[in-house]
């Protein structure tokens, strides 16, 4: 703090200190067009004096005699001119085509992305998303062609589904494998977005292939920031970053007011309360960053961070506090040839949660009923509670039900490498990836949803899990003979895995303060409503890898690679893949002068991927706890009574990867000197051995064939084929000038051929096979849904369908006239995939002003509507409940609410995602290098036909626990979910030199 | 020098490669494999093993949506009602109750997996209990108690024995009968004669016996009157039961010490859950009245007509819950949800009529289930054990079995009549079938015979209170679906 403080007055000093011996002024123009570019930074070389352009691209500087000036601008090369006795020196600033063509991360290393011949999206800085940004995804939200982020609904707290090119897996993890500087597998946790350089997805299968049996979902790779390197002086960078953000309710659902509902014949306690509006609030949310980096120019450059934040949720006891430091340190020796790296970073969160019910019955609690009833003793907190089915207060039980999340996360990197030729790198890599945390919940004495039950129910989990990899490389490039260059990467790598933890489930307190934080004060701690479990796995996963890339005069490109993996998970006899990719393309605009068009490079590539078995275990015959046994029979004699065992699962000896092959063919344009550039991808990929937790019944069955020890009616088993394919299209026009404005506008947008469903074969047990699944869990639920699941995968058709009876009209006693009641007659009625995504940025600059907006959305899926599926019918229970009201509502309708076609709506939506103007405050010194000032809002405007919460796809079913049914069962709007809210924010940027 | 160092730098990523080439074996911590447990030699474990081949029995019985529902709701005791939006469930409760049910019903293959699972277990133990003759008696009675419950549901089904290399094809309905009829008799020198608890011993074998003979009639056509009686008779004769004279005594909470019980699942709130009778026949305010640890679902009830089949002096008629409903601090409790059209309006009131089955019965509708004692702060599921055979079962078994035989054999009405003077009724002089079901209904009612007895009597085809006839392969239910798509040699039950 006290060299801050040194530090700023040091400023203030420097500023009055300005040595003019010369005037020197002239205009800065843009080479293309000869307009005038504003806010061009000028500085007088190897000193902190300077300034900027005016609107017309006209400057005025003092400066010494015989002096360089420099000449910088974002997205233009940086010019160096001296004086040479000059006083007028006008310039012409050629964009930067250089950075372009940047360096891309692949998978072991970086690639220049003209040699690329796979289908790979770089996002830098510039591009991210702007806003209360928490967590690193959220950056990339809508910015790359076939990427699709979602976090439906408000919640701080909930992550986010990230799926690349559509759904293609659903027994195993569909999300994206994240590479954090190398740390495969790693949480996404570990990073603040603060300290995010660029992100990169390998989108295809060519460009996955080098993770082998983990990159069938794709891969994200993260590379922090670091710092300043290269650099023969010392120097030192301090970059401030602080925001506020206020957050308010966007959208909920309409229900009827007060006086609507009694005249409708609902119960009136006499009160009116907006139920919503007492569970929210506009909720204020604190971010801060400060970073350090800096070199001391004889090979050691480092970079430290800390950031920290306090986001608060709209819902009343919702939010988190976290905090992320990172340090990254680099050193070089022995002339360069020996590399050192560490990067570490410790996080700690803090989470508040409530039971999203709270949201359901904040719409339809009865809006006559007051918060509190006063009849009651003010020890159960006084809440109006009447004890009828389904039926609890939304505020009693955003109080009176608790949940609080604790996790530290600890990433550490270290590398080295090692020149051992001038053409030949030796890569030593070890990382860890360390998550402990901790789980408490409480459910009060008073609650009457669960806690009164258990007179205080309190439960506490506790978990630590550690991913180790260590990683050894060889890189060897060479000219094979002229023009042709060579670079081969042999690769070995062990990972291990290993995830322990217990819980604790108690009841019965006689104080209701305590909880979890001493579970000793609890009486009953065994029987119904007690839990007492620990866990301990461990996996590992060996692998090998070969990659050759082949360069032809920049002009021919191939490359090609494979891994092999064996994992402890896979079946005994199953227990080596073979992961191979090859793509190839060309450079066009090398052979032949294509006139305006100025890179169009032609590729096409294939590769094979896989997926690991969600669990280590799952091949095995494993038996986990059983039944407690009473040997006598009575339960009041303790001494005899034990914990059996039972089967988890039948064994699969057979059991092993998914497997993807895809075939890419993809395009990358640039014209007029690449102004405008772009790429295209075709895809198209073949899913096969499908991980599936395969329903068999008790008895004789092909996994058991004796039938005399199955006590398991599941085995993992590698089942059916799906296809996919899709097209992706992005551009970006890098800078066009309207006038002194300069606009960049980027688009991306994919057409999906959503995910067909060829087969539900089982290969060697072919009686298991199956034309259709239905999702018991996509049921609408309870009350009197339960049974009638709306997802069917049917083979032929697309993943995912919703099937159910048309809503052809209402009679006359106000009862659905249906297509059918009988389930095998209904039909399909919608499917939560999207035909097609879109992102469209746009960037303005005006000298000091910049302006971006962000439109984001997605076309052709549907949702189910689930607070009109349940209340929007005036019938019995509508007496109890509040109606639900949007404008499809009908109030005719008076019979059971029943599923149909009614319910499910077309959500396609167009959202501004998130707008921000911001102004860089014209100020130089030598301590001071920009100062910016901003104000961004996030979902200020959807515009949707959905009459739900939020239009976002849903590629998952939130009500779902089991991960497979939840992964074939998109496109369900729950009760549950967080209402979505409007954000703004104000920040500053403060730069110090 | 040099280029010794850049050997011994080459040497690191041999050493990974070394690691990494090495196919990794899985290492297990928290999990058992299940050689460890099937193929223990340990004769402490085994004998609590032995004693956990009954553990795994509790789930099913007393439990919503498998056997237990299948039995209750396709007979004329029960029904689920449809209340509006609340148990509409697919639709199949009105199925089950119209017998109108399909393969795919949940509760059908929850209870084939469930009986199947336990024969699954069963036969694991016998592996290890082969050589000691008293174990292995108890565990094949035990065995073939499952699959007494199998030839009675699903009919024509595979036999599974611990040796068995099966491929699993269904056997004929006497092959399954005489498959229980030899294991039992091959059993009986082996097994205690003396009243165990909630273990098979020589009068659980016996009362297996006896209701198989009952039975012999629907399972093969050809009936075994005779022996069905002198199985009841053995059962007298030990005299290691008796009836209690309190008829509920048998379904108290601490019901352990009942005379009468021959075999029960030992259920136990801690120790063996799944007996979840409150959540599944209680009115949601009902868990005011027991302070139950959680909301009842207002499910079963009581068909009026059988309801009304009990004198207004049968002391059985306490096995329903009926009128007016209190708080546990005896005051009213008010349903402020209750329909419009409901007679008694919020006072909560369970009335034996029910105004539909579907789709709006009215919340309150329907006697409820309180045969069994909920206890005070009771958590969904009871310590109440649930009887497999009942002493009293037997007597009207033995006088059923006499019946047939000679319709005035005086002994059957004197068994008949010891049955029902404990429950505080006068002495009846004849006994013609309608009587004998409908007694035998009162006696026994929720306790998952009413179907059997029905089909016996040649009632089960009937109509009754929303129910129409139905055809004769009703009798059995349909083998599941999804054991059907598993086991390719399986074949389906006539008619479905």
């Amino acid at each position: 703090m006290k060299k801050f403080l040194l530090l700023i007055f040091a400023t203030l000093v420097s500023t009055g200190m300005l040595w003019a011996q010369q005037t020197v002024t002239g205009r800065v123009t843009d080479a293309s067009d000869d307009s005038g570019l504003p806010g061009v930074n000028i500085l007088e070389k190897g000193t902190t004096n300077g300034t900027v352009t005016d609107f017309d691209g006209n400057y005025t500087l003092s400066v010494s005699e015989g002096s360089t000036l420099v000449f910088s601008y974002v997205g233009y090369l940086t010019q160096e001119i001296p004086l040479g006795g000059r006083s007028t020196v006008d310039v012409q600033m050629a964009a930067d085509v250089t950075q372009l063509s940047e360096v891309v991360v692949v998978g072991y290393g970086t690639q220049d992305k003209k040699e690329i011949t796979s289908a790979v999206a770089s996002v830098g800085t510039e591009e991210f998303n702007n806003g209360n940004i928490t967590s690193p995804e959220q950056l990339l939200q809508g910015k790359v062609a076939g990427l699709s982020i979602n976090s439906p609904g408000g919640d701080p707290n909930s992550g986010s589904t990230i799926r690349l090119r559509g759904l293609s897996t659903f027994g195993a993890n569909a999300q994206p494998l994240i590479v954090i500087d190398g740390v495969i597998g790693a949480s996404l946790d570990n990073v603040d977005p603060n300290d995010i350089e660029t992100i990169d997805v390998l989108k295809d299968g060519s460009a996955a292939a080098i993770y082998g049996s983990r990159g069938s979902a794709g891969v994200i790779l993260v590379t922090t920031k670091s710092g300043a390197g290269g650099s023969s002086e010392p120097t030192t960078s301090v970059d401030f970053n602080a925001f506020t953000t206020v957050d308010m309710v966007a959208n909920t659902i309409p229900v009827l007011s007060a006086n609507e509902f009694v005249a409708q014949g609902g119960e009136n306690f006499g009160s009116n309360t907006d139920w919503v509006d007492e569970l929210t609030r506009d909720a204020v949310s604190y971010t801060a960053n400060l970073a350090i980096g800096g070199s001391n120019g004889i090979g050691t450059n480092y970079r430290a961070s800390v950031n920290y934040r306090n986001n608060e949720g709209v819902a009343v006891n919702t939010g988190f506090e976290r905090i992320n430091t990172r340090l990254q340190l680099n050193q070089a020796a022995l002339d360069n040839r020996l590399r050192l790296s560490v990067n570490f970073s410790f996080n700690e969160l803090e989470q508040d949660n409530i039971n999203n019910e709270a949201f359901r019955y904040a719409v339809i609690y009865n809006p006559t009923a007051p918060i509190y009833d006063d009849i009651e003793a003010p020890a159960d907190g006084g809440y109006f509670q009447r004890n009828l089915f389904d039926f609890y207060n939304p505020v009693a039980l955003a109080n009176q039900q608790d949940f609080h999340t604790e996790r530290r996360n600890e990433l550490l990197n270290g590398r080295i490498e090692y020149d051992i030729l001038d053409n030949l790198t030796l890569a030593v890599n070890y990382g860890r990836d360390m998550q402990r945390g901790w789980n408490g919940s409480y459910w009060s004495k008073f609650d009457l949803q669960f806690g009164a039950g258990g007179d205080g129910i309190a439960r506490r989990e506790d978990y630590d899990d550690l991913n180790q990899i260590l990683t050894g490389t060889l890189n060897f490039n060479t000219e094979l003979f002229d023009n042709l260059d060579m670079t081969i990467l042999l690769g070995a790598e062990t990972q291990k895995r290993e995830s322990e933890g217990f819980g604790v489930q108690v009841r019965q307190f006689l104080f209701d303060d305590v909880g979890w934080d001493n579970l000793g004060f609890s009486s009953i701690r065994q029987g119904v409503n007690t839990d007492v479990y620990s866990y301990h796995s461990e996996n590992v996963l060996n692998s090998a890898f070969v990659r050759a890339n082949f360069n032809y005069d920049n002009t021919f490109f191939l490359s090609a690679s494979v891994r092999g993996e064996s994992y402890s998970g896979f079946g005994e006899n199953e227990k080596t893949g073979y992961f191979p990719a090859v793509s190839a393309g060309v450079e066009l605009t090398n052979l032949a002068d294509l006139g305006v068009v100025s890179t169009l490079k032609v590729r096409a590539s294939y590769g094979v991927t896989g997926q690991l078995p969600p669990d280590p275990y799952l091949a095995l015959p494993l038996r986990g706890t059983g039944q407690r046994i009473d040997l006598d029979g009575d339960p009041l004699t303790t001494d005899d009574i034990y914990v059996g065992s039972q089967l988890n699962r039948n064994s699969n000896p057979t059991l092993k990867w998914e497997t993807k092959s895809e075939i890419d063919i993809g395009v990358d344009y640039g014209f007029l000197d690449d102004l405008i550039t772009g790429t295209i991808d075709f895809y198209r990929r073949d899913i096969t051995d499908l991980l599936f937790p395969l329903t068999v019944p008790q008895g004789p069955n092909p996994f058991d064939p004796g039938g005399a020890q199955s006590i398991a009616t599941t085995t993992w088993a590698n089942i059916g084929d799906l296809t996919a394919g899709g097209f992706e299209f992005s551009m970006s026009v890098n800078g066009v000038n309207l006038g002194p404005v300069s606009w960049t506008p980027t688009v991306n947008f994919t057409l999906y051929d959503k995910t067909t469903i060829e087969n539900f074969d089982v290969p060697g047990a072919p009686s298991l096979g199956f034309d259709e699944l239905r999702i018991v869990g996509s049921a609408p639920g309870s009350p009197g849904q339960n049974n009638n699941p709306i997802i069917r995968n049917v083979v032929g058709e697309t993943l995912g369908d919703m099937y159910g009876p048309v809503f052809q009209g209402i009679d006359e006693n106000g009862n659905y006239v249906l297509s059918s009641t009988d389930p095998n007659e209904w039909g399909i009625i919608g499917n939560g995939l999207p035909e097609g995504e879109f992102g469209f940025s746009n960037t303005f600059v005006w000298k000091n002003w910049d302006l971006n907006f962000f439109l984001r959305g997605a076309f052709g899926h549907d949702l189910y509507n689930s607070y009109r599926g349940f209340y929007e019918p005036r019938d019995a229970a509508s007496k109890t409940w509040n109606s639900v009201n949007t404008d499809k509502a009908d109030a005719r309708i008076t019979g059971t609410p029943t599923f149909s076609s009614l319910y499910v709506e077309d959500a396609t939506f167009v959202r501004l995602d998130n707008a921000q103007i911001g102004y860089i405050l014209p100020l130089t010194s030598n301590v001071l290098k920009s100062f910016r000032v901003y104000v961004a809002a996030q979902n200020l405007f959807t515009i949707t036909d959905y009459s739900g919460i939020d239009p976002e796809v849903r590629y998952r079913d939130s009500d779902n626990d089991d991960n497979t049914q939840a992964s074939l069962s998109p496109g369900l709007e729950r009760r549950g979910t967080y209402f979505t809210t409007r954000s703004f924010t104000f920040g500053v940027q403060i730069g110090l030199k | 020098m040099k280029t010794l160092y850049k050997i011994f730098i080459l040497t690191i990523p041999l050493m990974i490669a070394a690691q990494a080439c090495q196919e990794p074996e899985p290492e297990v911590f928290s999990d058992l494999y299940n050689d460890r447990v099937i193929e223990t030699d340990d004769p402490t474990e085994l004998a609590i093993l032995a004693a956990g081949a009954y553990s795994n029995l509790a789930g099913t019985w007393g439990a919503h949506n498998s056997l237990w529902s299948m039995h209750e709701i396709s007979s004329d005791e029960m029904a689920i009602t449809q209340k509006g939006a609340d148990w509409e469930d697919g639709g199949q409760w009105i199925r089950m109750h119209r017998h109108e049910w399909t393969p795919t019903e949940e509760s059908i293959n929850n209870g084939w997996n469930y009986v199947l699972g336990n024969i699954a277990n069963v036969n694991n133990l016998l592996k290890s209990f082969g050589e000691n003759e008293i174990l292995n008696a108890e565990l094949s009675t035990l065995r073939a108690m499952m699959y007494y419950w199998l030839i009675d549901v699903y009919g024509s089904v595979p036999i599974i024995e611990e040796d068995d290399e099966t491929t699993g094809a269904n056997v004929s309905r006497q092959e399954v009968f005489n498959f229980i009829e030899s294991e039992v008799t091959a059993a009986l020198p082996f097994l205690r004669q003396e009243a165990t608890y909630a273990t098979i011993n020589y009068y659980v074998a016996q009362s297996l016996l006896a209701k198989l003979y009952l039975n012999a009639e629907v399972y093969t056509g050809t009936a075994r009157w005779e022996d069905a009686a002198a199985a009841a008779q053995e059962v007298i004769d030990g005299g290691a039961y008796s009836l209690e004279p309190d008829f509920f005594a048998n379904f108290v909470e601490q019901n352990q010490g009942s005379s009468e019980n021959i075999f029960v699942i030992n259920y136990d709130k801690d120790n063996a859950q799944g007996f979840n009778l409150p959540q599944m026949t209680l009115h949601y305010l009902s868990q005011e009245t027991y302070r139950l640890q959680e909301q009842p679902w207002n499910g079963y009830s009581s068909l009026e007509e059988f309801y009304n089949s009990f004198d207004e002096d049968d002391d059985r008629r306490g096995s329903f819950l009926v009128g007016p409903q209190f708080s546990a601090s005896g005051e009213r409790l008010l349903d402020i949800s209750a329909e419009a059209n409901d007679p008694d309006g919020p006072p909560l009131t369970f009335t034996p009529e029910i105004n539909m089955l579907a789709p709006n019965a009215l919340r309150q509708a329907g006697a409820r289930v309180g045969k069994w004692e909920f206890a005070l702060g009771s958590p969904s599921s009871l310590s109440n054990d649930y009887p497999l055979f009942r002493y009293s079962d037997i007597l009207l078994t033995r006088a059923e079995a006499l019946w047939r035989i000679n319709s005035g054999n005086s002994e059957a009405i004197d068994l008949v009549n010891m049955v029902r003077n404990r429950a505080g009724l006068d002495d009846v002089t004849s006994l013609n079938a309608d009587f004998l079901l409908a007694e035998r209904g009162r006696e026994m009612f929720a306790e998952g015979t009413r179907r059997q007895d029905l089909i016996r009597f040649g009632e089960f085809g009937g109509t009754w209170w929303e129910k129409p006839a139905s055809p004769e392969f009703r009798q059995l239910f349909p083998i599941p679906q999804a054991a059907l798509d598993a086991n390719t040699l399986l074949e389906q039950n006539q008619g479905y």
